[in-house]
């Protein structure tokens, strides 16, 4: 019931700025950039509360239970991604005056295939980025209001088609810029009270960890999905309600399995997290998979993350709805700083989570430890309302990323790949949040850390190299373009589905198998090139990048008089 | 907030028009004016010439901190108000570190399109 009460205000809130939107809809630059009039501060609260996904809201929190404190390298690469954006993407972009970034590679290098195969790619690192928002969405649902976990998804992916097909871009704006406040109110207050209500005896444990060797307390764990676990010791455990011992070796608990661990029973080992509160947890840096190799881990992580931030087609296309270059300037850099607010508390979950509610660790169910948490500290009516609040927060989180999300595929699908009007844009909305939500209900097994990842990887190994050099080099041309993008693409994606369904590997190679970005980017960038020096690029090619990087002239009028509008109304009416 | 009703002022034309499929028109060579090559030239060396140490900045605080971290392993063991300070470098140095180095760039940038 709580949940209901928590999850309906976020989105009956979220469809009320939605209808208000639509007044002001009537062409396709309405719905895909809100007719380029935002301020840059509430421009850099809506990329804020567009970027602050599931992952950021809920992952990290939980992937500091599973992988340790290194898990915190994750957000600063986060955060780091948007002033590798100032400096060297934002402004040239908005000044490019392209609404996409198909239509900005067809701007810089007037060649329809690169737009087609960038069409192609937002529709692959959308798909990676939206599916583990419903499929979290489904997830904490199931986990705080007990439903199936199909009803999140769908409810999920009905919300959000719903207030994009209405509203577009406006609507996703004020949406969003509201939700940022939102998720901060909502993530900090709770941390807050939390750390304050945990007692010294539970502070202390959570700054002073030991390796979880054995329950303090008799421990219930659920099972939403199958795991493997290996048992140490003849543990006794009461499985569904059974009495039983488990003997040592390996040990398969089915979904909706419910076993409980004694007062003193060992903890069995999960395969490829970190031993919780062990040597490798306590160390701030990431040992992915437990490779031994945990710099490298880090670098690999955090390269993906800086430079996935600046290729990500939804983050980008925000920047397009900025009046002018140097607003859209200004909105990364006051981006810096509101992430930088948020990402200071999803540590504060992870360590208390690792105290408090250990048994995640072993359901693998990490990502709602944030939601868990306000049960274990109060069991009265405190902690059903911050659970309340927490989930509210949550729900923000899937659908303000999921609604840039469907929208940049949506703009991909009828806007470059089948060019059509608004209509046509609003039928893919619902097509494409359908296709998501199917996808996302067989998806439930997937391991979050890769989830997480997969899409800035992606991201970083073929827009990055395609915005950077197209802004900074002259002599790209479109064949060298291409051949950059498929390979980031192929080499990328190729890797991680390798290190998914191959063989498993050990040592450094699993590192860079698992987390490609480190040999991928480079491997784009260097193929980007090479192909580019070896054809000749057009007479126009300097001018089409300087223009770029022509400031416009400050306009004395009101902002929606700027240079760029009257620019872009021309484009549309000729 | 104004009781206002916002009304759409197109002529029922341009509806039909905007509703239509439209192509995007063909695609113009990008001309630049012989001032504005002038002054684009000028400012696409500068923004190149300061962005670089911003961005080896950036590079050099994130990747070098986790070899800090590498290399000290003992900042796991020193305590700041009961915290280890390795925790401390990780969850909150980074962000308004970041924040100052985004702001200084902000202004080095802005400043070169003010002259």
């Amino acid at each position: 019931m709580g949940v209901a009460l928590a999850v309906a205000p976020v989105v009956l809130v979220t469809l009320l700025i939605g209808v208000r939107g639509v007044a002001a809809m009537r062409t396709t630059s309405d719905f895909l950039v809100a007719s380029r009039r935002i301020s840059p501060l509430v421009n850099s609260a809506a990329v804020s509360g567009e970027y602050l996904s599931a992952a950021s809201f809920l992952g990290i929190a939980g992937l500091v239970v599973k992988d340790g404190i290194g898990a915190l390298w994750y957000p600063v690469g986060f955060t780091a991604g948007y002033i590798a954006m100032l400096v060297l993407v934002a402004a040239p972009m908005r000044r490019s005056g392209a609404l996409t970034v198909p239509d900005f590679a067809e701007a810089r290098l007037n060649s329809p295939a690169l737009r087609r195969l960038t069409a192609v790619v937002v529709l692959v690192i959308g798909t990676i980025y939206v599916v583990p928002q419903f499929r979290t969405a489904g997830l904490v649902l199931a986990a705080v209001g007990g439903t199936q976990y199909w009803v999140g998804v769908v409810l999920a992916g009905a919300a959000v088609s719903v207030t994009l097909a209405l509203g577009g871009m406006r609507a996703a704006t004020y949406v969003q810029a509201f939700q940022f406040v939102l998720k901060l109110l909502l993530f900090l207050i709770p941390a807050i009270w939390l750390v304050l209500q945990a007692g010294a005896v539970n502070r202390t444990d959570a700054l002073n960890p030991v390796e979880f060797t054995h329950f303090a307390r008799e421990t219930p764990v659920r099972f939403e999905v199958d795991v493997t676990m290996e048992i140490r010791e003849p543990t006794p455990v009461r499985r569904n309600g059974v009495v039983e011992t488990l003997p040592p070796g390996e040990f398969t608990a089915h979904s909706q399995d419910e076993v409980v661990f004694g007062t003193g029973a060992a903890v069995p080992a999960v395969r490829g997290g970190a031993a919780l509160g062990g040597a490798d947890w306590r160390r701030p840096l990431l040992d992915l998979g437990d490779q031994g190799y945990p710099l490298l881990g880090t670098w690999a992580v955090l390269i993906a993350t800086m430079l996935g931030t600046m290729g990500l087609p939804h983050v980008l296309m925000r920047f397009h709805t900025s009046p002018d270059g140097r607003a859209a300037r200004r909105t990364a850099a006051i981006t810096v700083a509101l992430l930088g607010v948020f990402y200071l508390f999803p540590g504060v979950y992870g360590v208390l989570g690792r105290v408090l509610v250990p048994g995640l660790y072993l359901s693998g169910a990490t990502d709602t430890v944030v939601v868990a948490l306000p049960y274990q500290v109060d069991n009265g009516w405190a902690g059903g309302l911050f659970t309340a609040l927490l989930t509210a927060g949550a729900f923000a989180a899937f659908l303000a990323t999921s609604l840039g999300l469907l929208l940049v595929m949506s703009g991909a699908l009828a806007h470059d790949l089948v060019p059509g009007g608004l209509r046509r844009l609003r039928i893919a909305v619902f097509g494409v949040a359908g296709v998501m939500v199917l996808l996302a209900l067989r998806s439930a097994e997937l391991d979050a850390g890769v989830l997480v990842t997969w899409g800035f990887t992606v991201a970083a190994s073929t827009f990055c190299p395609l915005l950077v050099l197209g802004i900074w080099w002259p002599r790209l041309t479109a064949t060298g373009g291409i051949a950059g993008v498929l390979t980031g693409l192929v080499a990328s994606s190729g890797s991680i589905l390798f290190a998914l369904a191959g063989p498993p590997l050990r040592g450094w190679v699993a590192i860079l198998v698992q987390q490609p970005a480190p040999w991928s980017v480079p491997l784009a960038f260097g193929v980007m090139a090479l192909v580019s020096l070896r054809g000749r690029p057009p007479a126009w090619s300097t001018s089409a990048m300087l223009r770029l990087h022509l400031d416009e002239p400050r306009s004395t009028g009101p902002r929606d008089r700027s240079s760029t509008v009257r620019r872009l109304a021309r484009l549309l009416n000729r | 907030m104004s009781k206002i009703r916002r009304v759409a002022v197109t002529s029922p034309q341009t509806r039909l028009a905007h509703a239509r499929r439209r192509s995007r028109g063909r695609w113009r060579q990008p001309r630049l004016p012989a001032g504005d090559t002038q002054r684009a030239t000028a400012l696409y060396t500068a923004q190149r010439r300061r962005g670089i140490p911003a961005l080896v900045l950036m590079f050099a605080l994130l990747l070098g901190l986790p070899g800090v971290f590498a290399l000290f392993p003992a900042l796991d063991t020193v305590r700041l108000l009961g915290i280890p300070l390795s925790w401390l470098m990780l969850a909150v140095l980074p962000y308004p570190a970041m924040a100052l180095l985004a702001r200084w760039q902000l202004r080095r940038a802005e400043h070169l399109e003010d002259e």
